[in-house]
């Protein structure tokens, strides 16, 4: 008995044992529709084995949007809290939790999946390219994130959630003052899906530098495909930094070591170091991607090649750099001298120049478009004004003197959500609806689409505006209340109504997915949108294969130019196609390492160590393996049937 | 696969030159995790609590764990070069030699943790020597997974022969290798002899 | 035999040990800290270089401008994480 009192949750509510309840009968029922209707074995086949990025990617942007729905849930009940002065839907504990919750689920596990989604999806169809340079690894990538993030969502109903925040801070974080086995399950399961970053990282980085199209130089990759190429230039930087530093606050919560505690010469300050150290970069490997997005649907709707090429890539890469070296701006007050606050005030706000030049790139190419006002382009005009919003407070934050007074206020809240909402969120949204008919072979209905863009654009300014003045007011970040007499309350309210609205319009871009999946035309095209990059030159949804011939690469709008100026983009004759086979052994290593994962967390060292076991076996058989398996080939004659069908049914 | 033969084995396919770039990349994040390690070590310095600080370093292990690891980054450049000249016997023999070599470190590297530890200086003692035992460890844990990859290369060269397949796992071996040994000479300086000074 | 040790692998070789000697000299003789960081930077940097250079055949291929690319930026990082925490923690504490 006493070995399992360590996974029961230490302050329970009705609402964690709702969601046990839940979870166990969501569960159940999985298993049983995937037997019932004998889904197990194209479940496997399909997409558990798969090394196919463009699955891959689906994969990753379902499993977004799942952590989109669960971020949103925590948000609504932070909200809910907050609406009137001294509220007792939450209790301080069960705040902090489920804002600690929200924050790492919106960062990670919805952000950062959705952000590959997309990479995986676009970048090798940009590029002319047949995958990536190392599908296994890319399976190997995915699956890590996957268990990462089920390990985290698992927290609070097995052994408590984790509640020192996304920036899990020491002395907060540590065994004194956080007892729970929570802030392991953060150590732990962001080890993990950082360790997919990571290699995700190295694997692009190879694919963009050796498997373009013959003929696409650097300076003629389409933006996103640049934006792609810093966005891994960052990761492959800083996600091995954050995971030593995750490593050391494991280390002293389970092994007793003494980096981050406050006697024996550790140092609680050094965790924030390696944390901002990674955690700058971090919102900008999310931003970075969405400045490519946002490039390619404006310059497809206004019908324009995008003003500025090389000074767009330039500030992508001024960005790139500068963003490693401000990282400190986010603890001004934690008592280091004035020279270096001064040096890392001014950094920062240099990067308010080459951000600023990419908006007036965007400007200038809106200006004389001829725009067209679809969903993707709604998003991405709203995308603007708000943003400023976000980087000009983010310039007033970057003032070191003036930050101690709003530093960890409400305002602060404002400033980044500003950022990252406009930024990444209306982004990826935007890139999804853009880039979908690609993946499945039919549009999203304009019309639901707008629907949700209002309501989004509108109510996310309700919602987060207020906060900009009760935080100058004074009010505190993480607060799970407040009183009455600090007037605090009706702009709250007007934030948590906001909230709903927010909420309503991610729920209706649900029925949207739901609505047109079962009810748009599924004649459309390769081009619906008449756009200008190479993924819009093959067949939608896409071949296994992608590109039945290489294409033959002219300027950073090929198919466009192709298609305006008559070149030829495909000269080649067809030939037989190698292909890499599809493998289990990526998902069985990080079920494993899920395993291994979960036993340090619950401190079973021994089940630990034969997990690691494990994996090196898993590892160690791919060695073997690898010598003698070639994949497959898909023959010429297959290849002309399937561009046949895709083709003509197209026309 | 396309074999070009104007090109060493281990780049003679585009996949084996995909793995070649890919793992230059791998090093620079190992970069990265070092400079992590370092950037903390560097900070923790003096920061000993009551434990004991660098007067625990003795010189004369330390010296051997140079020597073997600058030997063993020589042996096996030759082991690569071996390969080029398509001597299956002689490559074998540099790489047994190289993972000889990186046992001799491993080992008087554990010698040295169980001194450190007989001392009163563990990884819980004191911040500087956790950041102390992490930065040694981290090395060390890399050099005992060479050890094993290495092991496996050997088996494999001595079962398929020398294929680009092999060749290509050789060589990307021993790219890995003479980082580990990169590694040590900014733990040899920056850390013990930094420390003895 | 002679094929099985090309020359500069060998002098690559003697090259480091040279410059493991030099280091030694902080140790071995009383220098200033300056001085001796600068021994100590200035050999570990050349041992660096040697091994890259020399052993790692970081130029042989059609990707070395992207691998010497990658490797320096990475040095970048590595000196602006280890220069900045410094400064937080040491330099201006
Ligand atoms: C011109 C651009 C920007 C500047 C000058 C800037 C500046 C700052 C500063 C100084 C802070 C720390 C304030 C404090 O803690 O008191 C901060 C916080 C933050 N910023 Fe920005 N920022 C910019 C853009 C962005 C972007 C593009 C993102 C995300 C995509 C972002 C996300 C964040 C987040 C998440 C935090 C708060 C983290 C936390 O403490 O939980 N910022 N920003
Ligand atoms: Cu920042």
């Amino acid at each position: 008995m006493e070995f399992f009192e360590r996974f029961a949750v230490p302050h329970p509510s009705f609402a964690i044992y709702a969601s046990m309840v839940g979870i166990a009968l969501t569960s159940l029922a999985i298993v049983v529709g995937l037997t019932y209707f004998k889904k197990w074995g194209y479940l496997w086949r399909e997409w558990i084995t798969t090394v196919d990025h463009k699955r891959i990617g689906i994969m990753y942007i379902l499993a977004a949007l799942i952590m989109l729905l669960r971020g949103l849930v925590d948000a609504v009940m932070l909200r809910a809290q907050l609406a009137i002065p001294d509220n007792t839907i939450l209790d301080s504990q069960h705040y902090n939790e489920v804002f600690s919750a929200h924050g790492v689920i919106m960062i990670m596990f919805m952000a950062m999946p959705f952000l590959f989604g997309l990479m995986n999806i676009v970048t090798p169809l940009q590029i002319g390219a047949r995958d990536v340079a190392f599908p296994r690894l890319n399976a190997i990538s995915f699956w890590l994130f996957f268990m990462g993030a089920m390990l985290f969502n698992i927290a609070f109903v097995v052994g408590g959630a984790p509640d020192a925040g996304w920036t899990s801070y020491f002395p907060l974080a540590s065994e004194e003052f956080s007892p729970s086995v929570g802030t392991n399950y953060y150590m732990m399961s962001l080890q993990l899906s950082g360790l997919g970053t990571l290699m995700t990282g190295i694997n692009f980085l190879t694919t963009i530098f050796r498997m373009r199209a013959p003929g696409l130089k650097l300076m003629q990759l389409p933006m996103f495909t640049w934006a792609m190429l810093v966005t891994n230039v960052l990761i492959i930087a800083v996600f091995p930094l954050f995971a030593v530093a995750l490593a050391f606050g494991a280390m002293d919560r389970m092994f007793g070591t003494q980096f981050f505690t406050i006697g024996n010469g550790g140092m609680d300050m050094m965790w924030a170091n390696l944390f901002w150290v990674w955690g700058h970069p971090e919102v900008y490997i999310l931003i970075l991607p969405a400045f490519g997005i946002y490039s390619e649907i404006i310059s497809t709707f206004a019908r324009r090649n995008l003003y500025g090429y090389k000074s767009m890539v330039a500030s992508m890469v001024a960005i790139t750099i500068l963003s490693l070296v401000v990282w400190a701006h986010h603890f001004y007050t934690m008592g280091q001298g004035v020279l270096a606050n001064s040096i890392f005030s001014i950094a920062t706000m240099a990067i308010a120049v080459p951000t600023g030049i990419k908006i007036f790139n965007w400007l200038a190419t809106l200006r004389k478009g001829k725009i067209e006002f679809t969903t993707p382009m709604l998003w991405s005009l709203a995308f603007i004004p708000t943003f400023l919003i976000g980087g000009v407070t983010g310039v007033m934050l970057a003032m070191a003197s003036a930050d101690f007074q709003y530093h960890n206020t409400m305002f602060l809240v404002a400033h980044f959500h500003y950022t990252i909402i406009p930024g990444v969120v209306y982004a990826f949204i935007a890139g999804l609806i853009y880039w979908w008919p690609k993946m499945f072979g039919f549009m999203l209905n304009e019309k639901i689409g707008k629907v949700s863009f209002w309501l989004v654009a509108i109510f996310f300014n309700v919602t987060f505006f207020p906060m900009f003045i009760t935080g100058l007011d004074g009010q505190a970040r993480r607060m799970y209340t407040y009183s009455e007499e600090t007037g605090f309350g009706p702009l709250n309210l007007i934030a948590s109504i906001g909230a709903i609205g927010l909420a309503l319009g991610f729920i209706v871009l649900a029925y949207n997915i739901y609505w047109s999946t079962r009810y748009m035309p599924r004649n459309i095209g390769s081009d619906p949108w008449n756009a200008r990059s190479l993924e819009w030159s093959i067949p939608s949804p896409v071949p296994v294969y992608n590109f039945a011939t290489l294409p033959h690469v002219k300027s950073s709008q090929a198919f466009w130019d192709a298609k305006t100026k008559g070149h030829n983009l495909f000269p080649d004759k067809v030939e037989e196609i190698h292909m890499p086979n599809n493998s289990g052994v990526p998902f069985i290593m990080c079920v494993i390492f899920f395993i291994g994962a979960f036993s340090l967390i619950f401190d079973m060292i021994p089940l630990a160590i034969a997990s690691l076991i494990g994996v090196f076996a898993c590892m160690a058989y791919r060695s073997f393996e690898a010598n003698h398996d070639h994949g497959y080939h898909i023959h010429v004659k297959e290849i002309e049937e399937t561009e046949e069908r895709l083709r003509g049914a197209n026309k | 696969m396309k074999i070009d033969n104007s090109l060493p084995l281990e780049y003679s396919t585009e996949e084996n030159r995909l793995k070649i770039l890919g793992f230059w990349i791998f090093l620079a994040a190992e970069i990265a995790l070092f400079a992590t390690l370092f950037a903390t070590y560097f900070a923790y310095q003096g920061r000993t609590g009551n434990g004991p600080g660098t007067e625990i370093f003795e010189i004369t292990p330390v010296l051997i764990n140079t020597f073997a690891l600058l030997t063993s980054s020589f042996t096996i450049g030759l082991a690569v070069n071996a390969m080029r000249l398509g001597n299956k016997k002689a490559m074998l023999t540099f790489l047994g030699l190289t993972l000889a070599l990186g046992l001799v470190f491993l080992g008087v590297e554990i010698k040295e943790f169980f001194t450190f530890v007989h001392e009163g200086a563990t990884i819980q003692t004191s911040g500087y020597l956790s950041i102390l035992f992490s930065t040694l460890g981290t090395h060390g844990a890399h050099v005992s997974l060479g050890f094993f990859w290495g092991l496996f290369i050997i088996i494999q060269v001595s079962k398929y022969g020398l294929t680009p397949h092999t060749a290509n796992k050789a060589f990307i071996f021993s790219l890995y290798w003479h980082f580990l040994d990169v590694v040590w000479i900014f733990i040899f300086s920056f850390v013990y002899l930094k420390g003895m000074m | 035999m002679a094929q099985l040790f090309p020359k500069h692998h060998v002098m690559g070789f003697i090259f480091s040990l040279v410059l493991t000697v030099v280091a030694m000299a902080v140790v071995v003789y009383d220098l200033s800290y300056t001085a001796a960081m600068a021994i100590l930077l200035i050999t570990a940097f050349m041992q660096a270089g040697v091994q890259l250079v020399m052993f790692m055949h970081a130029g042989e291929s059609e990707d070395k401008v992207t691998i010497y690319t990658n490797v320096i930026y990475m040095v970048f990082f590595a000196i602006v994480t280890i220069l900045g925490t410094l400064l937080l923690f040491i330099w201006d504490m």
